[in-house]
């Protein structure tokens, strides 16, 4: 059952490869920026993935629990209203530091939640951020944060 | 037996969808320590259709039996929504919804 999916999806990412240009692709972003996901640091993520960017502070929203009891799966939303090309998920507590990178479609709206594992924050000294880049399709980057407290940690397992 | 619970509901033309997806979700730090080997899901697709509707290359730090929420427009009630995930060992899952 799995090996026939995996086999089906192979062939399917084949045959959609080719496929015209101006239609929307699915991107790996773990195979197209490989860097992004060991950089240790905020910074060096959002580096290794747009560059020297300098992102302005507005549009983009980051929803999360001021106080997580459980870093086991905390919950988290980013929400951005502007026509986005990518749109990126960081944060500073784990060893490294990207989350999620999306590929927005024509028709997407930018209201994505997820559950996230992040390690308790006084390993940080309290400093737990949360960080969201929209990559826009006017060719700027827009960033949102937000700061929250993980009680215990939930990467230890 | 699913690997996926999906609901996927389109309101006023805009679809919200929910997903749990059945998996460790094994990250380094884990897998090192129960001496195996770290998996997780490395990326997420949904189409309608073959039109790609969410698209999400992600970490291990999405927590263990990841639940997700995502929102898109330009399906209706009937159309059938289907979502992939591939994990770090190559192992792929795919299902199926209609959108009510």
């Amino acid at each position: 059952m799995n090996r026939r999916n995996f086999m089906g999806f192979g062939v399917l990412a084949m045959a959609t490869l080719p496929a015209v240009l101006s239609a929307f692709e699915s991107i790996d972003f773990r195979k197209t920026k490989p860097d992004v996901w060991k950089a240790k640091t905020v910074d060096d993520a959002i580096k290794a993935l747009y560059g020297d960017i300098k992102p302005e502070e507005k549009g983009v929203k980051v929803k999360a629990p001021k106080v997580a009891s459980n870093g086991g799966a905390v919950p988290v939303t980013v929400k951005s209203d502007i026509p986005a090309k990518t749109v990126a998920f960081f944060q500073n507590m784990d060893p490294e530091s990207a989350v999620v990178v999306w590929n927005i479609p024509e028709d997407a709206v930018i209201d994505y939640f997820m559950k996230i594992k992040l390690k308790a924050t006084d390993e940080n000294g309290g400093n737990g951020e949360l960080t969201a880049i929209v990559e826009g399709k006017d060719g700027k980057f827009y960033i949102g944060k937000t700061k929250l407290q993980v009680a215990k940690g939930g990467c230890e397992g | 037996m699913g690997n996926m619970k999906i609901k996927a509901k389109e309101k006023n033309g805009v679809v919200g969808v929910k997903v749990l997806i059945k998996h460790d979700m094994l990250t380094y730090d884990q897998a090192k320590k129960k001496g195996v080997d770290a998996n997780f899901i490395t990326h997420i697709t949904a189409k309608v259709g073959d039109k790609i509707v969410y698209d999400a290359s992600t970490s291990q730090f999405l927590s263990k039996n990841p639940m997700l929420k995502f929102k898109f427009k330009g399906a209706k009630k009937g159309d059938e929504l289907t979502i992939s995930w591939v994990d770090l060992s190559g192992k792929s899952v795919t299902e199926s919804k209609k959108i009510k």
